[in-house]
């Protein structure tokens, strides 16, 4: 008798004017796993996410969060039921300070004062940046803003973390701090969906793995079998990109 | 009134498209259109044609200034698209226009001349449609400008730059392709369009400071109407608007012919927000 | 840490305590023994004062730009003058209706437009304010067109106005605090830094926009009655587009964002305002240049700059 997976996608596409850019997708992923989700640039990666988290509404098909749909809500609902998403290019509140930056993230997903307050505190020291807390988030470097855009995500810890190229254009020292993180929060049962492109990274932290091209599934399974898939290497290296 | 209308929102369906910005002082190119050619006609006893040239060179002239000035700093450096630009842009062009309108006011006063017409004035009547020859020529003009301007888009190298960074700034200019002279480029255009547009019903029209404001609102209704971005779009719901809102005008009541647009544009943005053909820019 | 000072919250009581500071001085203008001219712009200035909040709320504070202010004076002030014209309601029926009817009509506008993305925000308010006014200005039958309508007033004496105004400017800037101070100040001031991310954060953007959007508009209602009970006279030049120009020259060069800029510069700006009139009728051309080079190089207006020379000339504590 399986157990309801987390989250379970059930063939989703999307079309933008004449290009499919996700085709009849479908997978589920279970409670507690790091699913790394790969393939080369426009295989519909990224369209996926957006599909999960809210911004865009697949034109068929539905998804699942613990056998409930939520194919057609917005984001704040979905934050709200415990889909966070965290964006590729860092979205952080830059005038306000970054300790409001994490209070108002708890705050908007129900958490009172003090609870914030407490909480904010603590992730400040788990993520280095007390130096900088009460500087205006848009003073932050580019790394910090990561760090905190991640602090804010997990003020209230999600069912789901949906990270979006988070290694990309990162300093190899935060990339490190960011998947120490990632790791320390899964021990602790905090089920992830990462968009990357770095196979490293992808590699070390991803139990599973799901590789798309042209906005289909090509191969799943885990990590070390879908990197050795001639499909999947035939799609990076040579194959029908976008 | 549709073709008018078509000019002067063209130009302002480019800079959205562009720069994701709304210029609120298009409607000052109209008016300093119109003043150009009644004040250069007038004053300086140019021939008309001529006057006409003028006024759009003064158009565009007024776009470029405006763009080079204060519009840069928006997007100079591909990476500060901040958030904050949308804001910065709706209070400098609004700032703009107020400053410019009563700049006009008070330097050249709301005299109550008239630009002279581009031929003289006969009214001939088609069917129930009374016209006279300065809105024939007029009219004609525009549409040469109209056709001329899509030709332009599709087929010039400029056109197709336009294009380009329309769709994806950042990659075009990977691309070679400069984005910020496109952008001085659409602005000269959008800047000439509305010139135009003024100059063309100068003689119809006693020219005051502020003439601009109610084209300005047409356009911006127009351009909701068609779909932001999209220049056909602009072109076919300018006709449509101008061609609705005469019918109402005679049939319904003249006083609240203006009203007319608001219900358009508040009935659009609740049915299809995204214009006749626009892309999606709705809120999920 | 001096750096906490940064927080918002702090930032806000230390911005409400300026607006206090303010108007405590401003309390003890009138015994300056001014004519009662002077005394009336003043109470003007107090009116712009008003609507200048409402629209920091909803521009400074949540990022929305509207360009329908003056319209919702305008339009405040006429539910009141239309009651007691036509039906003789009195003021004590009349100021609430204006205040209820200015928030659901701006709440009307408001969830049309603010679902969408993109300027139409800014289109639209500016194409409803101005299609208000003239509409108001046509209808000749009902609302006696340009020559205005009368109302009752509130008191006799100006000097108890000045204080009845600045009272108003005190409670509307200290509710405005509570608002922000909550997490739903909070919640505003994200959706003006990103809107999208706040919703990705579990914001309901729509929904605090249009609350947004409702109460300033309401503030802007309310004002616009009270003036009509001051002045006995409101007209659709009220709704003008050159006031909303005033309006946001009174925010922007007075500080966009906080509590005491707008009131600040709505005095500021209505003062200097009457004085260029008689130098020569330039004051929106003198404005609106403010306007482009305060938007331009100094974003935190007169305001900020004021707080920026106060922390360099405070000495630095070490805690």
């Amino acid at each position: 008798m399986k157990t309801e997976p987390l989250l379970r996608v059930d063939s989703i596409s999307k079309r933008f004017g004449g290009n499919q850019a996700v085709d009849h997708v479908s997978f589920e992923v279970p409670q507690g796993i790091i699913l790394g989700l790969i393939g080369p640039n426009g295989s519909g990666k990224t369209t996926v996410l957006n599909m999960l988290s809210g911004e865009l509404f697949p034109d068929e098909g539905s998804t699942y969060l613990e056998g409930r749909s939520i194919t057609r809500l917005s984001p704040s609902q979905l934050a709200h039921l415990g889909v966070i998403r965290m964006f590729q290019m860092t979205r952080v509140f830059i005038r306000l300070s970054a300790f409001d930056n994490l209070l108002i993230s708890g705050r908007a997903l129900g958490l009172s004062a003090a609870e914030a307050e407490t909480r904010a505190q603590s992730l400040v020291k788990e993520l280095t940046l007390e130096q900088v807390q009460f500087l205006d988030a848009g003073q932050l470097s580019g790394g910090q803003k990561k760090l905190l855009e991640f602090g804010m995500c997990f003020m209230c810890p999600p069912k789901i973390a949906l990270l979006d190229e988070p290694f990309a254009a990162v300093h190899p020292v935060m990339r490190e701090t960011m998947a120490e993180f990632i790791r320390t929060r899964n021990q602790n049962g905090q089920t992830f969906l990462l968009v990357s492109h770095d196979m490293p990274i992808v590699k070390s932290l991803c139990h599973e793995s799901i590789c798309m091209n042209t906005g289909r599934i090509i191969s799943q399974g885990s990590t070390r079998l879908v990197l050795e898939d001639p499909n999947v290497i035939e799609a990076y290296l040579g194959g029908d990109h976008v | 009134m549709g073709l008018f209308y078509a000019l002067m929102a063209v130009g302002l369906s480019m800079i959205f498209g562009i720069l994701r910005i709304v210029n609120f002082a298009h409607g000052e190119f109209f008016m300093v259109g119109a003043y150009a050619y009644a004040l250069t006609a007038m004053k300086l006893g140019i021939n008309p044609w001529f006057a006409l040239l003028l006024a759009a060179a003064g158009g565009a002239f007024l776009g470029v200034t405006i763009e080079k000035l204060l519009m840069r700093p928006l997007y100079q450096g591909y990476q500060s698209w901040s958030i904050v630009k949308d804001e910065y842009a709706v209070v400098v062009t609004f700032a703009l226009s107020l400053f410019l309108i009563h700049f006009v006011d008070k330097v050249i006063g709301p005299s109550p001349f008239m630009g002279p017409s581009l031929v003289s004035t006969q009214r001939i009547a088609i069917g129930p449609i009374m016209l006279n020859g300065q809105k024939i020529i007029a009219a004609g003009i525009s549409i040469s400008l109209l056709c001329g301007l899509a030709l332009f888009i599709k087929k010039s190298l400029w056109g197709r730059q336009i294009q380009a960074v329309a769709q994806n700034r950042f990659g075009s200019s990977l691309a070679g392709i400069d984005p910020v002279r496109t952008t001085s480029i659409i602005f000269a255009i959008s800047g000439m369009l509305a010139a135009l547009s003024g100059a063309l019903l100068a003689p119809l029209m006693n020219p005051a400071p502020d003439i601009g404001s109610f084209p300005a609102i047409k356009s911006f209704i127009i351009v909701v109407l068609g779909g932001m971005g999209s220049i056909w779009g602009s072109m076919i719901a300018a006709l449509l608007l101008g061609v609705s809102e005469s019918f109402f005008a005679v049939y319904v009541s003249y006083d609240y012919r203006d009203a007319f647009g608001l219900f358009v544009l508040i009935a659009v943005l609740i049915l299809r927000p995204q214009g006749l053909a626009g892309q999606k820019g709705r809120q999920s | 840490m001096s750096q906490m000072e940064n927080l918002w919250s702090r930032k806000l009581s230390r911005d409400l305590k300026c607006l206090f500071i303010l108007c405590a001085l401003m309390c003890l203008v009138p015994l300056f023994d001014l004519s009662p001219y002077t005394l009336g712009i003043l109470i003007i200035g107090f009116y712009f004062a008003l609507i200048a909040l409402a629209w920091n709320l909803l521009a400074g504070f949540t990022g929305q730009f509207s360009m329908a202010p003056a319209a919702f004076a305008m339009i405040g002030g006429y539910i009141t003058a239309l009651l007691s014209y036509h039906l003789s309601v009195s003021l004590w029926i009349g100021i609430p209706a204006a205040v209820f009817g200015s928030a659901l009509l701006g709440f009307l506008l408001g969830a049309t437009v603010l679902r969408l993305k993109g300027p139409y925000l800014s289109l639209t308010t500016l194409a409803f304010a101005e299609i208000a006014r003239v509409f108001i200005g046509n209808s000749h039958e009902f609302t006696r067109g340009d020559q205005g309508l009368n109302l009752p007033t509130l008191m006799e004496s100006r000097i108890a106005y000045y204080y009845f105004f600045l009272l108003l400017v005190v409670l509307v800037g200290w509710l405005i605090f509570l608002l922000m101070r909550s997490k739903y100040g909070g919640y505003l001031l994200a959706i003006r830094d990103d809107a999208e991310a706040a919703e990705s954060r579990g914001i309901p953007v729509v929904r605090f926009k249009l609350l947004a959007f409702t109460i300033s508009s309401a503030i802007c209602g309310f004002a616009g009655c009270m003036y009509g009970t001051f002045s006995q006279l409101v007209s659709p030049e009220m709704g003008l587009i050159q006031q909303t120009g005033l309006i946001i020259s009174m925010v922007v060069i007075g500080g966009i964002g906080s509590l005491t800029g707008p009131v600040l510069g709505a005095l500021l700006v209505y003062l200097s305002s009457e004085w260029l009139r008689d130098v020569g009728n330039i004051q929106l051309i003198v404005f609106a240049m403010l306007v482009i080079i305060f938007a331009r190089f100094f974003r935190t207006g007169l305001w900020g700059i004021c707080l920026s020379l106060y922390a360099r000339l405070k000495p630095v504590k070490n805690n």
